[in-house]
């Protein structure tokens, strides 16, 4: 069964000047993520995943080419209306977690919630709703100091889902936790998925990590090198034997 | 209301960085508030009313003014000689008389100087005093009565009446400093509600003219050689600025006044020509000690707001990633900023409003014959202005610089 493509990636080229270098990331790359996707993107440092993964995020926009979400042209996007746009349709997860320390996990969840227009109450339902789906509810009044890594992670993971994202994108998401924590990471994002079928894209360096998407790139030098493509129980398998 | 509390969980973040700022606002607005009280009060008293203005009339050529006593009726009068001149609304002498309580050893505590003046005029033209309402009114009333009654008695002011160390009822005697071998014994009939005169002293001008009589009489009948120079100043109150000209019109044409010659003034110009002495002073206190501590101010936040962006670059790059706009951004560094400027500001202003004002009595800070200057209930406001103004110019830059911070440099960096 085909889905309709939620990212298309089309001939994009991203450089960057380093002095009076010019460093070619991405060349030419095309790329197409139907909707309810987990997609793994692997590759070598510096083979353009985490840019590429900016540039569908609206991070950061293209040298050339088109980058369109849904029925957006994300890539013509001025700042601000990238800005405006992240907010209702990409959720973050990082490697580092970037929560807010001065913050408890139910206001570092409810943040972007601020940017839109919601009532108090709806804004509580929300967050108490994505508290709830990673397992921390009862830790809402924490701050991120008094929480473990995998628990700074689930809240990193609340607040990427809080408004309902579009697209949810993460990179290396356990790359800074044990091998524990990350499997109940990876479990959670794999939930996540089947159970709210969000579309993810995933940057990573661990295969075991990799193993749990439908789809896994291998990028080199700025272009796709390789695909390997998982069926959904294989991927839920795989996941199981690990 | 969201915003607000970010901003405050953003200031708790390094709690002691924001004390130390917060002080060092109190302590630079506490400067500017007392630098700019005096200097407002002397713009007050320098500025030219249009209405209801003093002039003061004194001897042209010297100073000290001392005119002869005979003046004292036609200049109290504007000397107005035939019909259609103006006449003044009120006018008062002033004849000084200082004395020592002690004429073998002078010390500044034991000096009095008084003001010798027909004493009900205190109420009509002395500044302040003619503005007193209910108690203060009904003690000044008191008092003058006890002054017309007596004409021995004297009214001085809080702070000599206790550096002399006497008090309400007693008696004292002045040995004459400008007014030699006329010692004058008088009676302590009351005190001044306002701080202003609490160094001054009050007393009959009949008392002192009496004095000069009769020392002739004690003196084979050799005049006082003070005696035809008695009269040290005029006042008299006209309605408008077209009286005052013509009323100026009228002693300056006077052929009664030549011998000393006199002049006229508003008291503003009066009362600025008197602190001309002052002037570089005055200028330094304006134009170099304010702006130096308002830049200072400045700087201080900036610093402080600038170590704070440095510090949380990625934790703005974090929320620019989240969806929150460039000029969000720059709203919660200005709002921190704006914030801890502005009610340390107010709390430094109020702060010494109450502390100058009602526990030390005043700023002492001798300029001119004004003994000490009090913080108008304005100062509030200059300590809010100052607050916000200086924040909100020291954390522009540190400000913009967050607002413009690259998320994909940022995280390039962290990667």
């Amino acid at each position: 069964m085909s889905r309709t493509p939620i990212v298309r990636v089309e001939e994009v080229h991203k450089f960057f000047v380093r002095g009076s270098e010019q460093v070619d990331v991405l060349n030419g790359l095309n790329l197409t993520v139907p909707e309810g996707e987990f997609l793994a993107l692997m590759g070598p440092s510096g083979s353009g995943k985490t840019t590429l993964l900016n540039l569908i995020a609206g991070l950061d926009r293209p040298t050339t080419g088109e980058v369109w979400v849904g029925r957006e042209l994300v890539s013509k996007m001025n700042e601000t209306q990238l800005a405006r746009w992240r907010t209702r349709h990409v959720g973050f997860i990082f490697q580092f977690y970037h929560l807010l320390g001065v913050l408890s996990a139910f206001e570092n969840v409810e943040m972007p919630l601020l940017l839109l227009p919601l009532s108090a109450a709806e804004r509580r339902r929300r967050v108490t709703t994505a508290l709830e789906l990673v397992g921390l509810k009862n830790r809402m009044r924490h701050r991120p100091g008094q929480l473990s890594g995998g628990q700074q992670q689930r809240v990193g993971i609340a607040r990427a889902i809080v408004t309902d994202p579009t697209l949810i994108v993460a990179d290396e998401p356990t790359g800074d936790l044990d091998a524990r924590s990350a499997e109940e990471i990876l479990d959670l994002l794999e939930e996540l998925q089947a159970s709210l079928d969000k579309t993810i894209i995933l940057v990573t360096h661990d295969a075991r990590a990799a193993e749990r998407a439908h789809r896994v790139l291998h990028l080199d030098k700025g272009r796709l090198a390789s695909e390997e493509r998982r069926t959904a129980s294989l991927a839920r398998s795989a996941s199981e034997g690990a | 209301m969201k915003f607000v509390f970010l901003i405050l969980k953003n200031l708790r973040r390094n709690l002691l960085r924001t004390v130390l700022t917060a002080l060092g606002t109190v302590v630079l607005v506490f400067v500017v508030t007392l630098v700019w009280s005096v200097l407002s009060f002397l713009d007050d008293v320098t500025s030219e009313k249009s209405t209801n203005l003093k002039a003061i009339v004194t001897e042209r050529w010297q100073i000290p003014s001392q005119m002869p006593f005979a003046y004292a009726a036609t200049l109290a009068d504007g000397a107005a000689r035939k019909s259609g001149d103006v006449h003044p609304i009120d006018s008062m002498t002033w004849q000084f008389f200082g004395g020592t309580l002690d004429p073998k050893s002078r010390t500044r505590e034991n000096l009095v100087f008084a003001i010798a003046m027909q004493p009900r005029k205190m109420i009509t033209m002395m500044d302040e005093l003619d503005r007193l309402t209910g108690d203060d009114a009904a003690e000044m009333e008191r008092i003058l009565r006890l002054m017309e009654s007596n004409r021995r008695g004297i009214v001085i002011g809080r702070e000599r009446l206790a550096a002399i160390d006497k008090r309400v009822g007693e008696r004292i005697v002045l040995h004459g400093l400008n007014y030699k071998d006329i010692n004058l014994e008088f009676d302590i009939v009351g005190t001044f509600s306002v701080p202003r005169y609490d160094q001054t002293a009050v007393m009959n001008r009949e008392y002192l003219n009496e004095a000069l009589d009769e020392y002739a009489r004690t003196h084979r009948g050799e005049k006082h050689p003070m005696v035809q120079k008695t009269l040290n100043l005029v006042w008299v109150r006209v309605p408008d600025q077209q009286s005052y000209s013509r009323v100026a019109e009228q002693i300056m044409s006077s052929p009664y006044y030549s011998m000393p010659a006199v002049k006229v003034e508003t008291e503003s110009s009066g009362v600025s020509a008197f602190l001309e002495s002052y002037r570089d002073l005055i200028w330094g206190m304006r134009w170099l000690l304010s702006p130096a501590i308002l830049v200072t101010l400045s700087l201080i936040i900036s610093n402080a707001i600038s170590i704070s962006v440095r510090e949380r670059r990625l934790e703005m790059a974090v929320l620019k990633v989240l969806g929150f706009l460039p000029r969000h951004i720059m709203l919660l560094v200005l709002g921190e900023a704006v914030l801890v400027g502005t009610l340390a500001g107010l709390a430094s202003a109020t702060g010494t409003y109450y502390v100058v004002n009602d526990c030390l009595g005043g700023l002492k800070f001798p300029i001119a014959f004004f003994p000490a200057f009090f913080i108008p209930r304005a100062a509030i406001g200059w300590g809010l202005t100052i607050g916000l103004t200086t924040s909100l110019l020291g954390s522009i830059v540190p400000a913009w610089g967050a607002r413009t911070v690259r998320v994909s440099d940022v995280f390039a960096k962290v990667a």
